[in-house]
């Protein structure tokens, strides 16, 4: 069969058609990077989304941190992920990039702070 | 009276740009004026990914793409302002801010304007009904949710199919609530593909196009909205009125550049746009006055604001070395299909960028840069789209002795 996505890996948003049977594809036209195959043979196999959201912290000057999968993770694991987040806090100070949750699910999901968030002493 | 050579009103995404390269051209006395607590503007509320693709060649959330921003501002030492809102500007580069320390007055050689948009609310669009709590628009909803940990509501209904609708949506299921459906007055929608299919269609949350609410419910809190179907001629269709129960109703219907300082210094707006008519560098109508980011033009991706800001840097620094005079001017044409360009004007044949949107989505076209007759450019574009803004350079060599400049597209 054949398939038209939008790429979502960047602003282009390049068409791509994609002729496959079940999950073996035969041809790809209409990306303009080799990110755009890559995501459309994802989307077929297995649909991979970053998952992005934010958690609570305590004494910090900001009152959530945003936090990030570092990687993509199966679409089918984003609600649970963001249900998880609403349970979590933290405390400040909080860096770009420092792990706030590892293996979530059981399956090496971690959440990393994308915010840096300072101390405040009230 | 304190004098700067930049000052630079805004401290989002194009004032740190626009700082940041002002810093690299060796311009030192610069001043980044922020009304907002902290410098990265509308970036810190903006928590998903897919900024800094083109600019950093990774994917970015919105604080990580404000933060390399900042921490060159803070490793320069770039001085800036928080808690403090310029609240008149003069066409002779005046500043008047207000903060906690009161009224304080600046002028600079020059004055970049960087104070981004704001939202559409239901009283420009005049909405019908009653007046309950819960109704927001997408971005002060989002300011809500991502910064004060508040949420808004828990069964909702999109009004408008703009970027910060659709990134609102998935936020919305993610944080748990129910998103019934997006409504789109339009017969296609304003926001990117790529956010149609994985804010919508990845969590099945239907698109209504060419649908509008046109009731709204609720004493005290929202209780319902009635939408209906807009027909070919723009009329709604009566018998497709249907109500939906909900208790928050959000507006995603589009943005205004934040245009009342420039008024007041006597700068002239494009009507298109909403920002200040420019010439190839930045330039308003007054010298020395320059614009960048969505103050300018409403731009889809963060990457433009900083490549703008970046560019029209370049114009800032001839202008203080005094290469930069207003001589004489050609006034860029329009074709029907195109709603606007950014430069609105030249003034000399360089390597410029030109900025359009068009009118109406289409495949297969071609975009047409003339003098009079002679053919400067052709520019075939697969697809076109309301939403994706379109940018072409021209070299200084197309642009070498035109007279007039005309740009359509066939």
């Amino acid at each position: 069969m054949e398939r038209e996505f939008v790429c979502i890996i960047c602003p282009n948003g390049c068409r791509i058609r994609v002729e496959y049977e079940g999950t073996n594809i035969k041809n790809i036209t209409g990306d303009e990077c080799p990110k755009g195959k890559d995501y459309v043979k994802n989307e077929i196999i297995n649909p991979l989304r970053v998952f992005t959201g934010s958690v609570l912290v305590e004494k910090g000057d900001f009152s959530l941190v945003s936090v990030k999968t570092p990687v993509p993770i199966p679409k089918e694991y984003l609600k649970k992920i963001g249900e998880m987040t609403r349970r979590i806090k933290v405390e400040a100070p909080i860096e770009i990039g420092q792990v706030i949750a590892s293996n979530l699910l059981d399956n090496n999901i971690d959440l990393i702070a994308t915010r840096k968030v300072n101390i405040i002493n009230k | 009276m304190q004098e700067k050579e930049v000052i630079i009103i805004g401290g989002g995404a194009a004032g740190l740009a626009a700082a940041v390269a002002c810093q690299e051209k060796g311009i030192e006395d610069i001043l980044i004026i922020e009304r907002g607590d902290y410098l990265g503007g509308i970036l810190n509320q903006c928590i998903h990914d897919g900024f800094g693709l083109e600019k950093f060649h990774t994917s970015l959330s919105g604080p990580e793409y404000a933060q390399r921003y900042i921490d060159r501002v803070v490793a320069k030492k770039i001085p800036f302002l928080l808690n403090s809102m310029v609240v008149n500007l003069t066409p002779q580069e005046e500043v008047i801010v207000i903060n906690d320390k009161g009224l304080q007055h600046y002028r600079a050689k020059v004055i970049i304007l960087a104070m981004g948009c704001r939202e559409r609310t239901r009283g420009a669009i005049s909405i019908p009904g009653a007046r309950p709590s819960g109704i927001y628009t997408a971005g002060v909803a989002q300011e809500l949710i991502n910064l004060k940990n508040y949420m808004v509501g828990k069964k909702i209904v999109i009004l408008g199919s703009g970027d910060i609708g659709l990134i609102m949506a998935r936020r919305l299921i993610l944080e748990g609530a129910e998103v019934i459906t997006v409504a789109e007055k339009l017969p296609y929608s304003s926001g990117l593909p790529r956010n149609i299919n994985q804010c919508l269609y990845d969590f099945d949350i239907p698109l209504l196009l060419s649908h509008t609410v046109v009731d709204i419910q609720g004493n005290g809190r929202l209780s319902g909205v009635t939408i209906a179907q807009i027909g070919k001629r723009g009329g709604i269709i009566p018998e497709s009125r249907r109500k939906i129960i909900c208790d928050t109703l959000l507006l995603s219907v589009g943005l205004i550049p934040e245009n009342e300082l420039s008024l007041e210094a006597g700068i002239v707006l494009d009507t298109m746009t909403g920002g200040p008519q420019v010439d190839e560098r930045g330039q308003t109508n007054i010298p020395g006055i320059f614009a960048c980011g969505n103050v300018l033009q409403v731009h889809d991706i963060v990457d433009n604001v900083s490549l703008e800001a970046e560019y029209i840097v370049e114009g800032v620094a001839e202008y203080l070395e005094g290469k930069l005079t207003k001589e004489r001017e050609i006034k860029v044409e329009l074709g029907n299909d195109l709603r606007y360009v950014v430069p609105q004007t030249l003034m000399r044949p360089k390597d410029i960028i030109f900025s359009f949107r068009v009118n109406q989505p289409g495949r297969k076209k071609i975009l047409i840069f003339e003098d009079g007759k002679r053919l400067i450019k052709k520019k075939s574009l697969q697809r076109v789209n309301p939403a994706e803004m379109i940018r072409v350079k021209l070299s200084s060599r197309d642009l070498e002795g035109i007279k007039t400049l005309k740009i359509r597209l066939v």
